[in-house]
């Protein structure tokens, strides 16, 4: 396993420097249209604005001596200086806002990912039951439905039905560990419910097909117990494609949490984003992006184990 | 000089669209109500996108000055009730299609721009170009979407065209994905390797042979990618890096209602939003429509499954003294059009303590469904129809599958075809070689283990507890149908059924898994089912052989008569393919066909087609199985032969 680990993490670093590319060329796009400085200074701008911001950004040197010196200084943690407001680092910002991110896409794929199992193991064991159809149904619903829309209508229907306006804003589980669950659940929920759907069509799917396998037909012919023929022969097999859904959602869900965290008020990545897009800030989304890659690149490290985890082909060949 | 022969050639691959038939297609996809109603829906999307005033009857944009009407509910005025300007939301739904039709227009246009030629290059070129183009854009496909779209916005500027700019270039990594795929596969295909040695160009051959193969895969993509476009632009406007503050795009709709949260402007979600959800479920539903029409059994659903037939209590009698009974078993499986087609009719058969009874027959005999109706196993849809099962003088037929489990992998061992495929890939042999153990006795784990390593030193299994920690993927096939004895053997079972235990394997290993069966009956002194289409291994190994062709019982007998004077002309087709009784020259004989499907069966005698003996007589009347001594036959003209042992016949 730590063989298979270590291939994993050696493979991650060509990735990482595309993502490093992919994050630098935003800038030089930028550029080619026209002048950065001129746009975030707006429309009165002074010399000195403009002047400080090119210092900046190193725009006098040729390209690849700035994208390696970005590079490099990044690789120390260094993302530069936000453009709007020199004296803040741009790798402060992040590291104030992301717990937030992180926090809700982690806990809503925990409760998305447990809930869609179990919707998914009661679809899958009788298929065309009237359990399975009506989760078949919600499930269908859910995927069409924005994370963002049902946030909104949860915490309208706890406001107006229960009277239990859910509490604004981000609490650092510094604080209170109690009071950052509180404040990350209804959040978490809405982003979890499209989750949900996608978990219970993948794992539903995977699962009749390993329940009517050979296998599974064998240990029956075995007098193996039914929990035991579900949870221990047909679950892990079908969890193997199962977890790659899991992979390509978590990813999505790091995008869409941006609107979640509006919703709820929570100072997350999507008001840094959103107010740096609207200010043309571009080191803070360039900082982002490379924060935001390096999180895709660990869920799917993490997506890679759990593979391997489950299918021990996998983990014993190479 | 080859011009006029190159010209042949070229037309001689068809174009594989042509020869499909088309008009099936519709009438499939409008057979589904939820097909029909997203095509409703998709349609009402596409009039208010071209013709908005003419289904809404305010302007979006206008409110009302005077500022009473505002966050108003539902009325005869306004359908849908007010925003906080006193704007009519109904109009600004209808409205707001333009926008979402819009958004799709652009980024299609951006994905499949880009997406369809770098995937036909990618995979029409491959080597390192595809392994660029593919690696580039497995990046991209894991970045998420959103950011992908801030990314170019922030380059452009914050609108929506620039928003779906930047949508279609990460939507444009699945096209990529699926064009390539398409055309890899088409690629290997002989018509086009034979267009590409005539001389065809590349892109003629793209859009002759090509094209027509990715179109429906791509229509149903382009039907889900579009939901999900929706989806992502609502969310980008939502943010305020779409649309415009003052557009009735949905997004902004949302943002609206999310602003106007504890001033009673809530109700603002309920259009917007529904909107929204309809839409992007009629993408998601008119793709799974298409893609469902597409196919080609898309008739059989599960929802045509008709009732279990509910079957009456008949006593049955039973051998004494036999293990397994099985009296008139029949099987039934739903078929089109609310029919049952009868896998099995009238089977019987017993087994006795210490006896082989070996089944023979070719595959589509019903021999393994046999088995597995016998033991409760009957796979679904399937179920019983008729008779009666007693195993160890007990009546089992309808057994609870709580009492079965506690029978089953106890009493009654069961040995596969596909002894790998009969191991759990995900279990390591040792874990499932104890959970019988642990099932049916009261070992503990460490006994268990133990247990389990004897068992596979009994079965001859070299290094046993290193082999216990080890997958089945790590076992040749047979190793792995020596874990297959070993486990229908750990509780010590007094019946042992083998369904074609050596069928799978090697020559070489195939004696050795029945030496091995043969000694453990022995030592064990169990009954055994040997089922095989192979009658030189029931020649050495079967005490009674009971012979089956389709889903019936055509014959029973001892080995020595069944091989000194088979009765059925079909059991004397089987003997006459054995290797072992060709003395002559020449090719082995086989019988001309195959066993027909069950939905295909003649009236009369069922091997009456495929039999050289087959009168007017044996089309139409149904034989019966007769006794002959303490032999049966199921055959109308059996006192007319007399088969020797690999002899002349004299019908």
């Amino acid at each position: 396993m730590a063989r298979y680990i270590g291939i994993r993490l050696l493979a991650m670093i060509p990735l990482l420097f595309a993502i490093a590319v992919i994050s630098f060329a935003i800038a030089v796009a930028m550029e080619a249209r026209g002048s950065i400085a001129g746009s975030v200074c707006g429309e009165g701008a002074t010399i000195e604005c403009i002047a400080q911001v090119e210092r900046q950004l190193g725009l006098d040197d040729p390209m690849p001596i700035r994208f390696v010196r970005w590079l490099a200084s990044a690789a120390t943690g260094d993302l530069g200086t936000s453009l709007t407001n020199q004296s803040v680092s741009v790798s402060s910002l992040i590291a104030d806002r992301i717990g937030a991110t992180l926090s809700i896409v982690a806990y809503s794929l925990v409760i998305g990912v447990a809930a869609g199992m179990a919707m998914g193991i009661v679809s899958a064991v009788r298929p065309g039951g009237v359990a399975d159809r009506a989760l078949s149904v919600a499930s269908a619903a859910l995927i069409a439905a924005p994370g963002f829309v049902l946030a909104m209508l949860l915490s309208w229907w706890l406001a107006v039905e229960w009277g239990w306006l859910s509490p604004a804003g981000y609490t650092r589980p510094s604080e209170s560990i109690t009071g950052w669950i509180r404040s990350i659940t209804l959040p978490a929920i809405g982003l979890a419910l499209p989750t949900v759907a996608l978990v219970q069509r993948q794992l539903r799917s995977s699962m009749t097909n390993a329940l009517q396998s050979r296998y599974v037909l064998a240990a029956r012919a075995r007098g193996i117990r039914r929990t035991s023929l579900i949870g221990e022969h047909a679950l892990p097999n079908a969890m193997i494609p199962t977890v790659t859904a899991i992979g390509f959602r978590a990813a999505a869900a790091l995008g869409l949490t941006f609107t979640v965290e509006v919703v709820f008020n929570i100072n997350g990545m999507g008001t840094l984003l959103t107010n740096a897009i609207q200010t043309r800030n571009v080191t803070v989304l360039q900082g982002s992006m490379l924060v935001v890659g390096i999180v895709v690149l660990v869920v799917n490290l993490l997506v890679d184990i759990s593979y391997g985890l489950l299918n021990p082909k996998v983990r014993l060949e190479r | 000089m080859s011009d006029a022969s190159t010209a042949v050639a070229v037309s001689a691959p068809q174009p594989v669209q042509a020869a499909r038939a088309r008009s099936g297609f519709w009438m499939r996809l409008f057979r589904n109500p939820l097909t029909v109603a997203a095509a409703v829906w998709v349609t009402l999307l596409l009039l208010a996108w071209l013709w908005p005033g003419l289904l809404a009857p305010h302007d979006p944009y206008a409110g009302d000055v005077t500022l009473t009407r505002t966050f108003e509910g539902p009325s005869w005025d306004h359908w849908l009730g007010t925003d906080g300007q006193g704007r009519d939301l109904y109009s600004r739904v209808v409205f707001g299609a333009r926008f979402a039709v819009n958004s799709i227009l652009i980024a299609m246009v951006v994905a499949i721009g880009l997406g369809v030629p770098l995937g036909l290059f990618s995979g029409w070129r491959g080597g390192r170009a595809d392994r660029i183009v593919m690696w580039v854009n497995d990046v991209l496909f894991s970045l998420p979407i959103v950011l992908l779209a801030m990314a170019v916005i922030i380059i452009l500027e914050p609108s929506l065209p620039s928003a779906m700019l930047g949508v279609g270039i990460a939507m444009a990594t699945r096209f990529v994905r699926l064009t390539r795929a398409v055309t890899l596969a088409e690629k290997e295909e002989m018509y086009v390797d034979a267009a590409r040695i005539t001389g065809l160009s590349p892109p003629a051959i793209l859009r002759r042979y090509i094209t027509p193969n990715l179109l429906p895969s791509l229509i149903v993509q382009v039907a889900i990618i579009s939901g999900a476009v929706i989806l992502i632009g609502a969310t980008l406007s939502f943010l305020g890096i779409g649309a415009k503050l003052d557009d009735p795009d949905w997004g902004v709709m949302l943002a609206r209602a999310r602003f106007d949260f504890r001033l009673e402007g809530i109700w603002q979600i309920v259009p917007a939003g529904g909107a929204l959800v309809l839409t992007v479920l009629a993408f998601n539903l008119l793709g799974d429509g298409i893609r469902d029409s597409l196919g080609r059994d898309a008739a059989s659903s599960s929802l045509t499954v008709p009732r279990k037939v509910a079957l009456p209590p008949v006593v049955q009698l039973h051998a004494n003294g036999a293990v397994l009974s099985i009296r008139d078993l029949a099987v039934g499986f739903p078929a089109p059009g609310g029919m049952v087609n009868r896998v099995l009719s009238d089977v019987s058969l017993e087994v006795f303590p210490g006896e082989t009874l070996g089944v023979v027959g070719e595959s589509g005999s019903g021999k393994s469904m046999t088995m597995l109706a016998a033991l409760g196993l009957t796979p679904a849809p399937g179920y019983l129809s008729q008779g009666s099962v007693s195993f160890d003088g007990r009546e089992v037929t309808f057994l609870p599958e709580q009492e079965w489990q506690e029978i089953r992998g106890r009493d009654i061992g069961m040995i596969f075809q596909e002894p790998v495929a009969a191991l759990n890939p995900a279990l390591r042999v040792g874990r499932q070689l104890m959970q019988s153990l642990l099932v049916h006795t009261d070992m503990s784990k460490s006994q268990a283990r133990a247990r389990a390593a004897e068992l596979l030193a009994e079965v001859q299994v070299p290094d046993p507890e290193r082999r216990l920690d080890q997958y089945p993927h790590e076992f040749s096939g047979g190793m792995a149908q020596r874990v297959g004895i070993a486990m229908a053997l750990a509780c010590e079972p007094k019946l042992l059924i083998a369904d074609e235990p050596t069928t799978a394997l090697d020559v070489t290993v195939q004696g050795q898994i029945l030496d091995l069966m043969a000694e453990v009956q022995q030592r064990h002194g169990m009954a055994v089912i040997l089922i095989t289409h192979d009658l030189g291994v029931i020649a050495d190994a079967a005490d009674r052989v009971l012979v089956m062709y389709a889903g019936q019982v055509v014959e029973t007998a001892s080995v020595s008569t069944l091989f000194s004077r088979p009765r059925h002309p079909y059991t004397r087709a089987l003997l006459d393919t054995m290797p072992q009784s060709h003395r002559g020259h020449g090719d082995l004989p086989v019988i001309g066909g195959v066993v027909p499907s069950a939905a295909a069966w003649p009236d009369g005698c069922r091997f009456a087609p495929r039999c050289e003996f087959a009168t007017d007589q044996c089309r139409t009347s149904v034989p019966l199985l007769e006794a002959v001594g303490t032999d049966l036959v199921r055959c109308v003209r059996h006192a007319e032969f007399e088969f020797g042992p690999h002899a002349e016949t004299s019908a």
